[in-house]
């Protein structure tokens, strides 16, 4: 079955934007009103589809507009004005003249008594539902069902089935959409689920003991599961939904970048969700990346032990990370030093190097914002090597229903932006080596956020100054000038590039260490006292900056890169890239 | 008949003549089918005993869904079952569209579908495992567990009901000590209640196995068990359903 | 030759044969002019046989009733891969019991009209969707097929004309939505026979993607009289709306119960009490179902209709496939009805929610009341499900499920205020086993 979202994407914006662009011819455009709106749109176009650009909601089950539309939940019935039976919008195409009334006596009783149909079997247990709160059986209910139940007769009763992987099935709440048997056809190209029996006695079910273990991309199916049948065992009774906090945010743990939410309780990420975004990831994510996020986590603590006057100031720090400036003082000893006091000596120390250029390594899990003001910084000092190292995966797996995604080979969400300013990747496929060839005597080494975890004893001793910017000291204690506390990208506003050139932007999702600071920051205002450029004193700002200094930025903005995000300048083939 | 089964001649009235004999379970023995015989009714001989192979392409896929042999670890695909895959997929623009006739097979093998089965047959058809259970799951004849040497199945439906299709499900559960869907511990047995059989000018109708019994009362039962118990009557219908 | 009793009123054209072992042969069906038809269809060509069937104003007898030459017209003339025939031998309407009856007396009769079918609409493939359990018929049918082959008349060069049509046997495996007849497609095509939502249609997207025609077994059958005799001699019989001959095939509490055959708009009146004998046990007629368990109940004192599609509508229910279900007035219509409910609820696909949820919820009413555990009120919730069940679905299924329920409450309410009020069964004096 061809992927209906992905015809529609090949068709550029429209119709989406049908409603914002200018219109397109009137031969290929068909008119109609939808609860008295009057709505252009392309011809083919469903009326569900069309009810959305016109401001109308359609309440519906199995149709998703990533998936094939089966029309069967019936949820949709609405009312088309000389048409004797109520039509599924999700399937029905919008003719010209057509009058669609969704809020009819017709289309509101038909919708009510499907939403009774629903409840006949339902467990009604949404106290311990981990969907409560974005169930659309729950929503659509409490919008437009009855208020009271007219059945007395016992529910049908079954049992937690695990689906294997990361997913478990509870077919008692299952309202049998079939999303996640579509998804796993047409999308994941994975035949793993199945509807068993007929009628009344259907139930979802994998092919015995063999679930979804294995499927790369089979967790989607909890997020597109419209209510609380599939269960994702990592996010299981972990959080009520309405207790998250959620941001946007770019997928890091390949360089695809899937657009995510990343939603926190606590300032703990809870689980990671996908973004629609047709031009990258359309409203899937795999699951190695969903579930990678412990380290977002590592070195915080959840809310309101943060900031305990016993971890701030040399107390005990539970977490191992770097909560404010070391500096190497005469005798050798890192001390804690305040933001003013660090930066001062660095852009004194700075200073004496100038001339002497030196090495940038730089981790590509931060932001392009981060990475080019790194790069100014050994410039302004006269320049030398911009590295990197990053992880790659054996293979590619590209996701066989929406091919312009897959999991990629380069592991590291902002390779393809640091290449652009000029890094060199270096190292191994682990991520690791290149450290020992460096030659940083008498230079500058400035290390940004890569963890070292393989450099040698005397790794940077010899340099003129080393000065290491991240969340863990790690071997950077050993012989690092300077240890400067930055964020992580989930802590803090910016941008990815990934594989294919895109620039997105996220968004702070999690609250960082009180003192940690946005590397932007840090080396904004210690560029400022190099030389005659004010600090940005915002992302956007910097993420400006950083287009005066590379062509490849030249001409972006975050007004421009919106929501969607928006091609480098000199953009790399995708296919090239991806199959060197 | 009419609540009243215990004599099964009673139904007889009007147009038809009375039963003949007490060797019931056919429409022909109601006096109906005045002079034909049994074989003349089911077309026997005209059909005669189809071989294993499936013979002509046409008609490959009207094999029996199940014979009274059931071995549920007899190879599948092999020796003229081999041959009558080939075929069934010369038949079909594409593998999907020989599921039936391949399900089939290995339920006229084994009796019931078991989840080798289904993992041999999507394998054969390049059809994923589960996909496979969730289309096998959707019929009926196909069984998900083992029945019986005979597989008693009563039409209850409308007009079989309005003429005792429930007392004749009670006769054969209570004549085989069963419940439905239960198999007798000889594993002679299993007698289940099934849907419109498509025989109901001619009620009750019984299918086993592969055999339609027709006008089938209360009465009969008994006789209708016992015959089957001496293996006196066939349900192979391979042979073309006759004695 | 008796099968199982012949009224000397039948007008027997496609029964003819019924009872005679002979004319199931090949030979014996040559000897009695088989395959004459296809010949003199080849030789008509694929518009005029369309012509003829049209003007015979052949209507299907699948329960639709739709005009076959119509729907063969549907079919592309200009051919551009694939076009295929599917027979509905699928049988299993409750009450309907007259295509095992062609299939195990007269299949070269219906492989004969299937491949003047599929001649018409330049279908290269035949396939016959059998339902499972017709085991026996179906052998019959397979042998015919063989014989066919065997004789040139089905297979690579059909009466030595060029004409390439091949004949294959497809037994369902107990599904009786896939008598619906997308259903039956995707059963054919190895899924789960689940309806598909029209449009496509058939003609443009049907069979493995291809236009497809889908005939019931009588409709076929009744061809090859056509091109024989004619659509003058065809339309002959019947009404002006309703044409030729039909099989009705009669169950329940009749004398004779059996299979037959008139010209549409025969009376049902003199069919049950003439035909068949009248009411067995010299009980009173109640009800009468005229068209298989999909359709409203009609009381006794409805029944005297004309047994043709307009009339048997104007009298609130529908000829369906002719299975006409004869109720005495020992009948419990509760337990009746309850039962045709727990059939639907049992062959519902599941797809839509209406029906998948609405079938087992008026199941379990119906089964409450039955046991004297209902309300009036549930009266009210029955009718309210019903009307949300009707219309609203891919498929009539659920629409079949309401009908008779809503029927009979109109029509037999005390029946179901007993039950309510006095916690049994009001004729359970005298109610059947």
């Amino acid at each position: 079955m061809a992927n209906p979202k992905e015809a529609r994407d090949s068709a550029g914006p429209a119709p989406a934007g049908a409603a914002t662009a200018a219109p397109p011819p009137p031969a290929d455009t068909v008119s109609c009103t939808i609860d008295g709106v009057p709505v252009t749109v392309p011809k083919g176009t469903r009326i569900i589809e069309a009810a959305e650009i016109a401001g109308v909601g359609i309440s519906h089950y199995c149709y998703h507009p990533g998936l094939s539309a089966p029309a069967m939940c019936r949820q949709c019935l609405v009312e088309v004005q000389g048409m004797p039976k109520l039509q599924p919008a999700c399937v029905t195409t919008v003719a010209d003249g057509q009058v669609v009334l969704t809020e009819s006596d017709r289309s509101r009783a038909a919708r009510e008594s499907n939403l009774e149909f629903y409840l006949l079997n339902h467990p009604l247990d949404c106290p311990i539902c981990d969907k409560a709160g974005e169930c659309k059986l729950q929503d659509f209910t409490h919008a437009e069902g009855r208020s009271h139940g007219r059945s007395v007769e016992p529910k049908r009763v079954l049992n937690q089935d695990d689906f294997g992987g990361a997913v478990l099935y509870e077919g008692d709440r299952c309202i049998l959409c079939t999303r996640c048997v579509r998804f796993m056809r047409e999308v994941a190209g994975n035949d793993a689920l199945c509807v068993v029996q007929r009628g009344h006695r259907s139930v979802i079910d994998t092919f015995f003991e063999q679930g979804l273990e294995g499927d790369l991309w089979a967790s989607n199916i909890v997020d597109i599961c419209p209510v609380g049948a599939l269960l994702s065992k990592d996010f299981l009774h972990k959080a009520r939904v309405w207790d998250l906090d959620k941001e946007p945010s770019i997928c890091p743990n390949c360089s695809q970048g899937c657009n995510i939410t990343i939603e926190t309780r606590d300032n703990l990420v809870a689980r990671l969700r996908p973004r629609a975004n047709s031009d990258v990831n359309s409203y899937w994510m795999c699951d190695v990346g969903r579930y990678g996020y412990d380290w977002f986590n590592r070195g915080n603590v959840p809310t309101g032990t943060l900031g305990n006057a016993d971890t701030i100031g040399g107390g005990p720090n539970p977490t191992g990370r770097v909560e404010q400036p070391m500096v190497r003082d005469r005798t050798g000893r890192l001390r804690a030093a305040s933001w003013q006091e660090a930066v001062r000596a660095l852009v004194e120390r700075l200073t004496a190097l100038r001339g002497r250029g030196g090495v940038a390594l730089v981790s590509p899990m931060f932001a392009n914002e981060d990475a080019g003001l790194a790069a100014r910084l050994l410039e302004v000092l006269g320049g030398g090597e911009r590295l990197y190292r990053s992880e790659m995966a054996a293979e590619e797996v590209v996701c066989p229903g929406f091919p312009r995604l897959a999991r990629r080979r380069e592991l590291a969400a902002n390779g393809r932006g640091l290449s652009a300013m000029g890094f060199r990747r270096v190292g191994d496929d682990s991520g690791a080596g290149a450290l020992d060839a460096l030659d940083v005597t008498g230079k500058l080494l400035l290390v940004l956020g890569d963890d070292l975890a393989d450099s040698g004893e005397s790794f940077g001793a010899g340099a003129g100054l080393f000065v290491y910017l991240g969340a863990f000291p790690g071997a950077a204690e050993r012989n690092a000038d300077f240890i400067l506390p930055v964020t992580y990208f989930s802590e803090q506003e910016g941008t990815f590039t990934n594989l294919e050139g895109r620039v997105q932007r996220f968004w702070p999702a999690l609250e960082p260490p009180p003192l940690a600071r946005p590397a932007w920051q840090v080396l904004g205002v210690v560029l400022a006292g190099l030389e005659d450029a004010p600090a940005p004193a915002s992302a956007a700002s910097a993420f400006l900056r950083l287009g005066q200094l590379h062509d490849a930025f030249g001409g972006l903005s975050y007004d421009q890169l919106g929501a969607r995000g928006a091609l480098l300048n000199d953009p790399v083939r995708l296919a090239a890239d991806s199959r060197r | 008949m009419m609540g009243n089964g215990a004599t099964g001649a009673t139904g007889a009235t009007g147009g038809t003549t009375p039963l003949q004999g007490g060797n019931p379970g056919w429409a022909g023995e109601r006096g109906e089918f005045t002079q034909l015989s049994e074989a003349d009714v089911r077309g026997s001989e005209y059909v005669g005993r189809r071989p294993a192979n499936g013979g002509v392409g046409g008609a490959v896929s009207s094999m029996p869904y199940m014979l009274p042999e059931k071995d549920p670890n007899a190879p599948l695909f092999e020796g003229p079952y081999a041959e009558r895959l080939q075929k069934i997929l010369a038949r079909y623009p594409d593998r999907q569209g020989a599921l039936h006739p391949v399900l089939n097979m290995a339920e006229e093998l084994h009796g019931h579908l078991t989840p080798q089965a289904l993992s041999r047959v999507a394998e054969v058809l390049g059809l994923a495992p589960a996909y496979v259970r969730g289309m096998a799951t959707f019929y009926t004849m196909y069984n998900r567990a083992p029945v019986g040497r005979y597989f008693v199945q009563v039409c209850t439906n409308v007009a079989c009901n309005l003429c005792g299709g429930d007392a004749v499900l009670q006769a054969f559960l209570a004549e085989t000590g069963t419940e439905p869907g239960e198999t007798t511990p000889d594993g002679l047995f299993t007698v289940m209640e099934v849907e419109c059989l498509g025989a109901c000018g001619f009620p009750t109708a019984v299918q086993v196995n592969s055999r339609y019994f027709e006008n089938v009362e209360p009465g009969d039962v008994p006789e209708i068990v016992r015959q089957l118990r001496a293996g006196e009557k066939s349900t192979d219908a391979g042979d073309g359903g006759a004695n | 030759m008796a099968y199982p009793y012949r009224h000397e009123k039948e007008t027997r054209v496609l029964s003819e044969h019924f009872g005679d072992p002979v004319a199931r042969t090949l030979d014996g069906y040559r000897k009695r002019g088989g395959y004459q038809a296809l010949a003199r269809a080849i030789e008509m060509g694929r518009d005029a046989v369309i012509d003829e069937v049209k003007a015979s104003g052949l209507r299907g007898r699948g329960g639709a009733g739709f005009p076959t030459g119509v729907k063969w017209s549907f079919m592309p003339r200009e051919k551009k891969g694939p076009h295929y025939l599917v027979i509905n031998a699928d049988e299993s309407e409750p009450g309907a019991f007259k295509d095992r009856e062609l299939l195990r007396w007269t299949p070269h009769q219906m492989i004969e009209g299937a491949l003047i079918g599929a001649y018409a609409i330049q279908a290269e493939h035949v396939y016959i969707y059998c339902r499972g359990e017709f085991f026996e018929p179906a052998q019959v049918v397979a042998r015919a097929i063989e014989e066919a082959y065997n004789a040139g008349i089905a297979g690579r060069n059909v009466l030595g004309t060029g004409v390439a049509i091949d004949v294959t046997l497809h037994l369902g495996a107990g599904a009786y939505i896939c008598g619906e007849e997308t259903a039956q497609l995707n059963s054919l095509e190895g899924r789960r026979g689940q309806p598909r939502i029209k449009p496509p249609f058939p003609a443009v997207m049907g069979a493995f993607g291809r236009p497809t025609t889908i005939n019931n077994v009588e409709t076929v059958s009744a061809v090859p009289h056509i091109i024989n005799r004619g659509s003058a001699w065809y339309k002959g019989f019947g009404t002006e709306k309703s044409a030729g001959t039909k099989l009705y095939n009669v169950s329940g509490h009749v004398v004779r119960r059996g299979n037959f055959e008139f010209p549409l708009g025969f009376p049902m009146h003199e069919l049950i009490y003439d035909v068949c004998g009248g009411i067995r046990d010299g009980r009173q007629l109640k009800a009468v179902i005229p068209g298989g368990s999909s359709v409203p109940i009609l009381r006794a004192d409805e029944c005297d209709i004309d047994l043709d599609y307009e009339s048997v509508i104007a009298a609130g229910s529908m000829l369906g496939t002719a299975s006409v279900i004869v109720m005495d007035d020992r009948t419990c219509m509760v337990k009746q009805v309850r039962r045709m409910v727990d059939f639907y609820t049992h062959e519902s696909c599941g797809q839509c929610t209406p029906c998948r949820e609405g079938t087992a919820w008026l199941g379990k009413i119906l089964r409450r009341i039955e046991e004297g555990q209902g309300t009036e009120a549930d009266l009210d919730l029955l009718l309210d499900l019903s009307a949300n069940m009707t219309g609203t679905t891919i498929c009539v299924l659920s629409d079949s499920a309401a009908a008779p329920v809503v029927s009979s409450i109109a029509k037999f309410k005390d029946e179901y205020l007993g039950h309510i009020h006095d916690g049994a069964c009001p004729v359970a004096a005298v109610a059947v086993a």
